[in-house]
């Protein structure tokens, strides 16, 4: 036999065990294992390293379960408090939303008289009703972006 | 058993305790065996099997039951891994775990054959196995691990390890060969 068909063998068997072989090739290799012991041998040592790699015995430490399910238990509670309070700012937003829209005519109209008995600039009572609005989502913003550095930071 | 992918995914967006108990205790071992051979290193493999659940916790939402789980729960621990290395040492798995690295990390051999010659053949071959598999390469390790280990389909395999099927399945012929060699030589040593 030439070193060109133990070279194919040798191909086929490493190849039948990652996917499967053509019909045509399932049975030429059957044939040439059937007529050349060392090719046999070769697959049959490969399959019982394989079969021995299964059943590899690994220790693992007695307690790691059961330290890891005490591990997930607690962060899954900081979890579920961190998921309270973020609906709960969730709330407070939207709830704050709802009053700004629902004031806005009249800080309108409180910052434009407020404006006109102080003798002040149109602009300078339009920039006041703009921070009116801007500043306390600003401020709620950075609450929340503070909140989360921390609740990352914890995780980590 | 929880080998219904859809039903733990339900659970696990409900973020169900009593279920990550039970998968922790079902996927235990296999999952320390996977991180202890990406990282040859048993503290390194406890420390990111914690890990590993964390983020199950944590990112339970995100699987959603169309492929194994246990695909997705070794794709976790390989990232958190990767992640680890490149914050340590720029790079991929590739310079991950070498031959030379912490190569003590796995046990001895099991001695459970029923007659003393059969235990001797079996000890070797486990012991040509175990030394075999610590000097291939990481990167051809861990897709014989999971292929013929943890029996994945080719197609999990690339998921885990995010890369084409056609590059695990030159790896897993590389690794093959990789793995033949070492273990004539490792068994060679040890005659």
């Amino acid at each position: 036999m030439t070193e060109t068909i133990h070279q194919r063998a040798n191909d086929l068997l490493k190849r039948k065990r990652v996917e499967p072989l053509s019909r045509e090739d399932e049975l030429w290799l059957a044939e040439h294992l059937v007529q050349c012991d060392s090719c046999a041998a070769a697959d049959a040592q490969m399959d019982h390293a394989l079969s021995a790699l299964r059943t590899l015995h690994i220790h693992v430490p007695s307690n790691l379960a059961s330290r890891t399910q005490m591990r997930v238990r607690i962060r899954a509670e900081e979890l579920r408090e961190y998921g309270t309070a973020h609906r709960l700012v969730w709330a407070v937003a939207v709830v704050s939303w709802i009053l700004g829209l629902a004031t806005a005519p009249l800080v309108w109209r409180g910052f434009s008289w407020l404006g006109s008995e102080l003798h002040l600039p149109k602009s300078l009572w339009i920039a006041g009703v703009a921070l009116w609005w801007v500043l306390p989502a600003l401020a709620a913003a950075g609450v929340v972006l503070l909140a989360q550095k921390g609740h990352s930071g914890a995780a980590e | 058993m929880l080998d219904d992918a859809q039903s733990i995914s339900r659970a696990l967006k409900m973020r169900d305790p009593g279920l990550l108990d039970r998968l922790i205790e079902q996927y235990q071992f296999r999952l320390f065996r996977y991180l202890l051979y990406l990282t040859a290193s048993r503290e390194r493999a406890e420390d990111f099997f914690q890990e590993t659940w964390l983020r199950v916790l944590e990112r339970g939402h995100q699987y959603d039951g169309k492929w194994k789980f246990e695909a997705w729960l070794f794709a976790i621990a390989r990232n958190l891994v990767l992640d680890w290395h490149r914050r340590k040492k720029p790079g991929s798995l590739e310079s991950l775990a070498g031959p030379d690295e912490d190569a003590a990390a796995f046990d001895l051999p099991d001695e459970k054959s029923p007659t003393p010659l059969e235990q001797v053949l079996e000890t070797e071959i486990r012991t040509g196995i175990q030394l075999g598999l610590e000097r291939v390469p990481a990167i051809y390790r861990e897709v014989l691990v999971l292929r013929f280990q943890e029996e994945l389909q080719i197609e999990e395999i690339a998921r885990v390890t995010g890369v084409p099927l056609s590059t695990v399945k030159s790896r897993l012929y590389r690794g093959l060969d990789a793995l033949k060699t070492a273990m004539t030589s490792a068994l060679g040593i040890e005659r």
